[in-house]
């Protein structure tokens, strides 16, 4: 990473997210306004599952008379545990919603032994 | 239109002052703090707003991620916007147990006061991608008129 990107990712907004387990499946949403399926980057390195959106850049033409939605990126880090499959993860991105839907190895899963 | 003097920029309103120091103290927190945290003054049920103004009209910005048309409700009397919602559940019943949870589900509700010269008769809301722009024209006799007057 070079000091550019370093100092962007540090100034990046943390979006809000839920980790949940849904049956065999994890899920994880963040919730990112104004990005598109464009400006959205989901990567997996290793362990680290890394999410970064840019949202449209919006031409103001004006001036603001009250300013609370912070601008800028949205970038968050997951850590994977070593249960999850790697090649198998969905993404899907609605009302500015990311929706990733992890599934458990088939290896890791419980499995029940007859019993001869 | 009044006739006055001339400041430059507009007066620093209080509460932006107060809501920037807010927020310079979130980044210093989130530097020393957990990474993942919201921010301890987080505007946690209501939606940040922007509010701009332009020559020709009015525009309300607001960020609601997951909120669908049907639950969001926009209305407005007079000069006063009213924004207001329900925010559903990732996913209805079933079986879940969160590991972290920073979002919030549940109903909000958001009153601007807008200048009072906006035309409530011209308002045009749009929602996407999380984002609600709702654009509100000036009334006429507000409207900036550039009219050029001849030197002799």
């Amino acid at each position: 990473m070079d000091r550019n990107e370093s100092r962007e990712l540090r100034a990046a907004r943390r979006p809000a997210s839920a980790v949940y387990e849904d049956g065999d499946k994890v899920m994880v949403s963040v919730e990112m306004p104004g990005v598109t399926k464009e400006g959205l980057e989901v990567r997996i390195e290793g362990n680290e599952l890394s999410i970064r959106g840019t949202p449209a850049v919006e031409e103001t033409g004006g001036s603001w008379l009250l300013r609370e939605r912070r601008p800028g990126v949205f970038a968050k880090a997951f850590t994977l545990d070593d249960t999850i499959d790697r090649d198998k993860v969905e993404a899907s991105l609605n009302e500015g919603v990311l929706e990733l839907t992890l599934h458990v190895k088939e290896a890791a899963k419980p499995r029940r032994i007859e019993i001869g | 239109m009044d006739l006055m003097k001339w400041e430059g920029q507009r007066m620093p309103d209080l509460w932006n002052a107060f809501d920037s120091m807010r927020s310079d103290l979130d980044r210093a927190l989130d530097f020393f703090t957990f990474p993942e945290s919201a921010g301890i003054y987080d505007h946690a049920r209501a939606p940040a707003v922007d509010v701009i103004e332009r020559p020709e009209e009015y525009e309300v910005v607001a960020d609601l991620p997951g909120v669908g048309r049907k639950d969001l409700e926009v209305s407005i009397t007079g000069s006063i916007l009213t924004i207001k919602g329900d925010k559903k559940a990732e996913i209805e019943g079933g079986k879940r147990r969160f590991f972290r949870r920073e979002t919030w589900i549940g109903s909000f509700a958001r009153t601007i006061d807008l200048p009072d010269r906006v035309d409530p008769a011209s308002v045009k809301a749009e929602l996407k991608d999380g984002v609600l722009r709702v654009r509100i024209g000036k009334r006429e006799e507000a409207k900036q008129r550039i009219v050029s007057v001849e030197v002799r």
